[in-house]
């Protein structure tokens, strides 16, 4: 592990936008900023944070549902040792928007991609196990978090899962 | 020859009387049998000294009283085990919790038996019987006392002793395999190789006392420690037989059989209700065994206090080595079963062996001390 | 690994009906004796709780939170509450902070003595695993006297807390510190004394800085490395108190390779951190101010949020503990509430740590890491 000097998060912002001119950056505080990036440069990105900052911490990713088939998706990194916070912000659109995997950069992605495509359907290509995280598999393709999705009774049919059974009246002797 | 009515006739008394002996025959046939079936009962259970051997094969010290030292073991183990673990134990069932133990094998044995569908039944049900039968036994040798109250004494008692601790892990391993359960199954092999690794640290150990004393009957044994009890000459031997004995049956820290976090109950995973209250109740007999094991090898077995009964020294020092058990497996985290062998191997193997020389060398070196054991002084 | 190896292995389901796995499973693929393939598999406590938030106000939220770990409810609760007050933009009193703090310490204090009760438990080793529990029986004495609550406590509100401290409650504190600073040489020795434990943790679980960070850890699994990122001192809330005190990040050196950690080091960096967490205390608590305990307007303005988007972080008993919250203007309810977890990334490891380990070091190096299924689950 090389000890690399420090790297303050206007510094990053400027390397990444000099590499990726789409990119474009806002200030959230004090050595926190948020990177606006286009969908197909997240891999670029990603891997130039990862170069730069020794002691990236990859957090989370998630997704939010904007409705009309838009969504963002939110990357954020933790650097300890320059107290740099980093937030990448992706806007997807599409019935099944798509987007490179980055968690063969940073492995600790794996899991929250795997949680935002069963939740929200955005599928990462290349992902190595696109299996379902923690839904049942009756809930594969249905996409709970977004917010078409109704939490009521009525859409109890479409998921498969059995509605509960009236309790018998009469104690255990029908069986 | 022509037929003459009047001899037929007067044949019949004859022929009448035949067939009336030979009913009498077969009456007092069938009735001296069951006389001397019956005498043959009275001269072997109620003619007295038959009688007071059946009393002590079955009440005393027999099964009736190892049962109750079972129960007994177990409270005494729940209760320590709490008062070492910062909490009360059973408390609520009898005085001290005194009948926890029926309140527990009632609710046991009301459960329903579940035997899984991989299963081999038969096995999977006669196993735990058996495995509490090889462990009880054994204490038939164990020699509560110099005369009278001991159960019987043969020449080989110690190996036979032996013998039937070595089917303990064999059970095990069985009852892991026709259990149908990949848990059990682990639980098994750990058990074979709790075995593996204790067994030969454990008889090295006890080869010892049957050197000094030149015998291999636990009578005998436990006779030629009336003058110097061989804990005081074999101290190394009598610390690795206990550590090995733990580690052979399986408790605290030598659980690998049956780690519950790592493989859930390890062979016992699979038995419900009857079969694992046998299970569980053979664990404790076999501590209980060892325990009298090791009072009658380096405790000097009856030896003790001159004003009481032999059997009463007995039990008193068999109560305080079952304690060190307790004691014991409620200090360590689990070892894993590699370091299991490699323990027992490495340092209880040497260590006993390094015993044994030392006091073979003393003997031979050290005037007096040849002179209490039976072996005979010059 | 060649495939004829793969041949002779064998698939076991670790969960999620296991002792040790309370809401989790992994599937683990053995050759012989060691893991080969580690599969954790997640989704066995999904409570669905980001859509839950996305229905409850401002005010409710928290509460959704501490269920995801009641171990350490005081400070799971915190992030949505800084969230709130992060968007609303409301002020804080003085001695609601330092509240707040204490309370969040303590919360850390109670969450390690558990673990380490489960941890020792988990390593077969039941007096060491409720030891600890006794004591955190006081620490849960003074939650329930302060909030009425033994775990769900609901403490934190949006503009300050919900209830000021009485001097039962001081009292109550004060005992849990002065029990827990009797005991802590004792568990020390106890612990890190033991043979038995150096031998089980030694070694096991290894892993670089650099790897962890990779996998996403954070808190303790980090710290033992050596590295003092915690957010307590790199990113200081303002709404907290532990800028008003003295005390150091605590960390770990592995003595034999620096900038790694196994599990025996992560055993003494909790014991660091609790005994930091009492520092914390200890200074906290002479310096509680008089004064409100909550903003009065706060609860009008936590009513209806203004749109906007915050991030709140706390450095919580296992790691970085955060809630990402994005509200819609004059929202009643959050439009997305991202809460992540720290146990994620320690469940996750499990996949890239556990293979080459032996099979009865798994869950070892599972407790080691300390993961609630409650964080990844959510």
């Amino acid at each position: 592990m090389s000890e690399s000097t420090g790297i303050t998060a206007s510094t990053l912002a400027r390397q990444i936008i000099n590499r990726h001119p789409q990119v474009s950056s806002r200030p959230l505080g004090t050595n926190e900023i948020e990177l606006v990036v286009p969908s197909d440069k997240i891999r670029g990105v990603v891997t130039m944070i990862d170069e730069n900052v020794h002691d990236a911490l990859p957090e989370s990713i998630f997704g939010i549902d904007l409705e009309n088939d838009k969504y963002e998706l939110i990357y954020i990194f933790w650097s300890h040792s320059n107290r740099m916070l980093v937030q990448l912000r992706v806007s997807l659109e599409g019935e099944r928007p798509e987007i490179d995997s980055t968690c063969d950069i940073f492995p600790g992605f794996e899991w929250h991609e795997r949680e935002t495509r069963e939740m929200f359907g955005i599928e990462f290509k290349n992902h190595p196990d696109p299996r379902l995280l923690l839904l049942p598999d009756e809930l594969e393709g249905v996409f709970p978090l977004r917010k078409r999705f109704q939490t009521d009774q009525s859409r109890l049919d479409e998921t498969g899962i059995a509605p509960p059974k009236a309790r018998p009246k009469t104690g255990g002797d029908d069986e | 020859m022509q037929f003459d009515f009047f001899t037929w006739l007067a044949g019949i008394p004859d022929w009448i009387y035949g067939i009336l002996q030979w009913i009498y025959h077969l009456i007092m046939g069938i009735f001296f049998w069951a006389w001397g079936v019956i005498e043959w009962l009275w001269a072997s259970v109620f003619a007295p000294e038959s009688f007071m051997f059946l009393f002590r094969a079955v009440l005393f010290p027999g099964l009736i009283f190892v049962v109750l030292t079972l129960i007994w073991a177990v409270w005494f183990t729940r209760k320590l085990w709490g008062r070492i673990q910062d909490r009360r134990g059973p408390v609520h069932m009898g005085k001290y919790g005194g009948l926890q133990l029926f309140a527990d094998a009632i609710k046991l044995i009301a459960k329903e038996n579940i035997i899984p569908d991989n299963a081999k039944r038969w096995m999977f049900r006669f196993l735990p019987g058996l495995l509490l039968v090889v462990v009880l036994l054994p204490f038939c040798f164990i020699p509560w006392d110099f005369d009278y109250w001991f159960i019987a004494d043969l020449s080989v008692s110690l190996v036979l002793v032996f013998a039937f601790l070595t089917a303990v892990p064999v059970v095990a391993l069985l009852a892991g395999w026709v259990s149908g359960s990949k848990y059990s199954l682990i639980g098994g092999f750990r058990a074979a190789n709790n075995q593996f690794a204790a067994e030969i640290p454990m008889i090295i150990s006890s080869v010892g006392p049957a050197i000094l004393a030149g015998s291999l009957s636990l009578m005998g044994i436990a006779q030629a420690q009336t003058s110097v009890w061989f804990a005081v000459l074999l101290p190394i031997n009598l610390a690795t037989f206990l550590v090995a004995a733990i580690a052979s049956v399986g408790i605290f820290p030598f659980d690998a059989p049956v780690a519950d976090s790592e493989i859930i109950f390890g062979w016992r995973t699979e038995f419900t209700g009857i079969y694992f209250t046998l299970t569980y109740f053979a664990e404790f007999a076999e501590q209980m065994l060892y325990s009298a094991l090791i009072v009658a090898l380096f405790l000097g077995g009856p030896v003790g206090l001159p004003f009481l009964p032999g059997a009463v020294n007995f039990i008193i020092k068999f109560i305080i080595t079952f304690f060190f058990f307790v004691l014991v497996s409620s200090s360590f985290q689990r070892l894993r079963q590699d370091q299991i062998v490699h323990y027992c191997w490495k340092y209880l193997l040497p260590l006993a062996l390094l015993n044994v020389v030392i006091a073979m060398l003393a003997i031979v070196y050290l005037p007096g001390i040849a002179a209490l054991l039976p072996l005979g002084g010059p | 690994m060649s495939p004829d190896i793969l041949d002779e292995a064998m698939e076991i389901w670790f969960g999620p009906q296991h002792v040790s796995a309370h809401g989790w499973a992994t599937k683990l693929t053995l050759v012989g004796d060691y893991v080969v393939e580690c599969d954790p598999n997640a989704g066995y406590f999904h409570r669905s709780a980001e859509k839950v938030l996305e229905y409850k106000n401002f005010r409710q939220g928290s509460l959704v939170l501490e269920r995801m770990c009641m171990l350490e409810a005081f400070l799971a609760e915190y992030p949505y509450v800084a969230a709130v007050e992060k968007i609303a933009e409301l002020e804080v009193p003085e001695r609601a902070k330092i509240m707040r703090t204490i309370m969040m310490e303590m919360s850390r204090l109670h969450s390690i003595q558990f673990w380490w009760g489960q941890f020792n438990a988990e390593l077969g080793f039941f007096t060491m695993a409720l030891w600890p529990w006794v004591d955190r029986e006081y620490s849960l004495d003074a939650f329930e006297e302060l909030t009425g609550s033994r775990h769900t406590v609901s403490y934190s509100t949006p503009g300050g807390v919900k209830y000021d401290f009485t001097d039962k409650v001081l009292k109550q504190l004060d005992r849990a510190i002065k029990r827990f600073e009797d005991r802590l040489p004792k568990f020390r020795d106890m612990q890190m004394g033991s043979p038995t434990f150096r031998a089980r943790t030694k070694g096991i679980g290894q892993y670089t800085v650099k790897q962890g960070l990779k996998w996403g850890l954070s808190g303790p699994p980090i710290k033992a490395c050596g590295v003092p990122m915690d957010l307590r001192k790199d990113a200081p809330d303002p709404n907290l108190a532990y800028n008003m005190c003295d005390w150091e990040v605590p960390i770990t050196e592995n003595p034999d390779h620096p900038g790694e950690s196994d599990a025996l080091d992560r055993m003494e960096q909790r014991f660091k951190e609790a005994e930091t967490s009492v520092q914390i205390i200890k200074q906290l608590l002479p310096q509680l101010p008089e004064g409100p305990i909550i903003d009065p307007k706060a609860r009008a303005k936590a009513n209806r949020l203004p749109e906007g988007e915050a991030y709140a972080r706390v450095e919580g008993t296992r790691g970085i503990t955060s809630l990402w919250l994005k509200t819609q203007d004059k929202a009643q309810t959050a439009y997305r509430a991202k809460i992540r977890g720290p146990c994620i990334a320690s469940y996750y490891a499990l996949k890239d740590l556990v293979p080459g380990a032996k099979f009865a070091d798994f869950i070892v190096i599972f407790g080691s890491l300390d993961p609630y299924p409650g964080w990844w689950d959510r």
